[in-house]
């Protein structure tokens, strides 16, 4: 099914990494990218807050979601690319997931396929 | 050729100028609670606390008018020897538009008395309840205390049964006690009575934080309150022209005595929980600073034209110390779920603050003396009666509420949320998720009905 040859990597990351993913991603040449905010769990262990000087739990952390579909540079150089800028050493650096994409339409030409992206 | 003016019409008219822009100042305290409150609760609850705030304005207002100033006469006249019960000229303001000016310095100073409240029993108090609360506190419980101390008769004053036992009149310039320990006090009561939040404290009783929604609009909200009680203390200086013999004089330094006592007392206090914070916690505490900020302000209500630069300074700096170890002490050691701790801010400062006043007495001239022992007595015996009163006043008015309406939501509508349980609505709208009802998105397209077209 997945003769498109198009990939989607999907990087989970603390929220003061974007940047440098970002210009990871710009230098690698797959600059195209989609950010989201998101909450998880992990293997980090829980953060504290505290209210009025008295501790409470914060069991999902916050993060941030970059999406990547990429095609014509190596999904490999796009993650290893990631993996470096977002990397800390700590527990809590996040995860990269690659996705095979089926098929991609660019909306505003028609374009399909590679084309697309 | 040299101009004859009467002075008076021209004193008149800068002194009642000046009374309404401090009102209007004083009215813009109430969206410094409202920010404030809303701030320190849960997302889910924060339309009732602003349902809350504006009802206290308005049906406030409307009770005051009709009612409040009325009773504030009467209490002043029962309280004063030599004065006569003559409940008709208690209520001569109603239908004298020369008398609505000053009825109107008064209401400011009312509502923001009875707004104190909502902060403390935030997220479990039903509605109806509250409003009844809210009247009685505008219609009585308040009013009594004005009519005891301020306007030259009254038990407390100079005039008034204490008073001239002890030889002096109670000294609360704007209200530290009068106002803001009379919310505060209030607001430790009804927040004992009510109970706490769901959650509030463990199995074993100990506290478990339940933190508020928004930093940014709880210290706007301090801003905006420190901003209108500018009006509030600046603004009881009334009289800032004089007509006299001699034309008009211009009381610049009582004006400027007020003003300055104000800023220092607002920033000692905010300086003083910043550092207490920072070695209770390990770091500064942005809310402790707000709280603290607005302590050092009650501290010095009552004080601002009394006391030195310096005792304005101090006596802000001891309330400011002191929000932080007084609001441990009401959750840990009353277990009062206190939300926005009004009593640390509003009820300890106030009596704190007004019961120092003769320690820190200034002269005339800017110079330091002891305001004396009958002095010092009065203000405790002022900080008692005002302490007394609303204390009483409050567990009757909340007794009321829970007989004719019950004091708290079910179980089940405070786990929603008073916002939906109440109100029927979200203020925030994305974070409510879950059982979410009103118009969805239908597969072709379109919207449709929510679970009540059903």
């Amino acid at each position: 099914m997945t003769e498109s040859d198009i990939e989607m990597v999907v990087a989970i990351v603390r929220p003061e990494k974007l940047g440098a993913v970002k210009q990871a991603l710009a230098e690698t040449g797959a600059s195209s990218l989609t950010v989201t905010t998101v909450s998880g769990r992990g293997s980090e262990t829980m953060k504290k807050g505290q209210w009025r000087g008295e501790q409470y739990s914060i069991d999902l952390i916050e993060k941030v979601k970059i999406e990547c579909v990429v095609q014509e540079v190596p999904t490999d150089d796009v993650t290893e690319a990631v993996a470096e800028a977002a990397y800390t050493g700590n527990a809590g650096d996040g995860r990269i997931f690659v996705l095979p994409v089926e098929d991609a339409v660019r909306i505003r030409t028609g374009d399909r396929g590679p084309d697309a992206v | 050729m040299v101009l004859q003016l009467d002075p008076t019409p021209i004193a008149d008219g800068v002194n009642n100028v000046w009374i309404l822009v401090v009102c209007f100042l004083i009215f813009f305290m109430q969206p410094g609670f409202a920010l404030l409150e809303s701030g320190q609760i849960r997302a889910k609850n924060v339309g009732n606390v602003l349902m809350k705030n504006m009802t206290d304005w308005t049906v406030g207002v409307l009770v005051f008018f009709l009612l409040g100033s009325a009773v504030s006469a009467i209490a002043g006249m029962l309280t004063t020897p030599g004065m006569a019960l003559d409940v008709g000229a208690a209520f001569a303001y109603i239908n004298d538009p020369t008398a609505y000016i000053g009825w109107f310095f008064g209401a400011v100073f009312a509502m923001t008395a009875a707004t104190i409240v909502s902060g403390a029993v935030a997220g479990r108090m039903k509605f109806t309840a509250y409003v009844f609360v809210a009247t009685a506190m505008t219609a009585l419980i308040y009013p009594v205390m004005p009519g005891f101390a301020w306007g030259g008769s009254g038990l407390l004053s100079g005039a008034g049964y204490l008073g001239q036992a002890l030889g002096v009149g109670y000294l609360d310039f704007a209200g530290a006690t009068i106002v803001h320990m009379c919310g505060g006090m209030a607001g430790l009561v009804g927040a004992k009575m009510v109970g706490p939040r769901k959650g509030r404290f463990n199995q074993r009783g100990n506290s478990q934080p339940i933190p508020g929604h928004s930093m940014l609009l709880a210290v706007l909200g301090t801003l905006f309150l420190a901003f209108g009680w500018y009006g509030f203390n600046v603004g009881t200086q009334a009289t800032v022209l004089a007509a006299g013999d001699g034309g008009l004089t211009f009381n610049g330094g009582a004006l400027g005595q007020v003003v300055l006592n104000t800023t220092l007392g607002m920033g000692a206090g905010a300086v003083a929980a910043m550092i207490v914070s920072s070695v209770w916690q390990d770091k500064p505490d942005p809310l402790w600073t707000a709280n603290g900020l607005l302590a050092g302000l009650v501290a010095v209500t009552g004080a601002v034209p009394h006391v030195t630069w310096w005792g304005g300074l101090i006596l802000g700096g001891i309330a400011g110390a002191l929000v932080l170890p007084t609001y441990r002490w009401v959750v840990d050691s009353l277990k009062i779920d206190d939300v926005c701790g009004v009593f640390a801010v509003h009820g300890s400062a106030g009596a704190i603050g007004t019961i120092l006043i003769p320690f820190f007495g200034v002269t005339a001239d800017g110079g330091y003396t002891f305001l004396g022992v009958n002095q010092l007595a009065m203000q405790v015996v002022g900080v008692a009666v005002v302490g007394t009163w609303t204390v009483l006043a409050t567990i009757a008015a909340f007794k009321a509420a829970d007989v004719l309406f019950g004091l708290r939501v079910a179980e089940e509508q405070e786990e929603i949320g008073l916002d939906k349980s109440e109100h029927g609505v979200s203020v925030y709208p994305e974070f409510t998720g879950g059982n979410r009802e009103g118009p969805t998105v239908s597969v072709d397209g379109g919207t449709t009905g929510g679970p009540s077209d059903d």
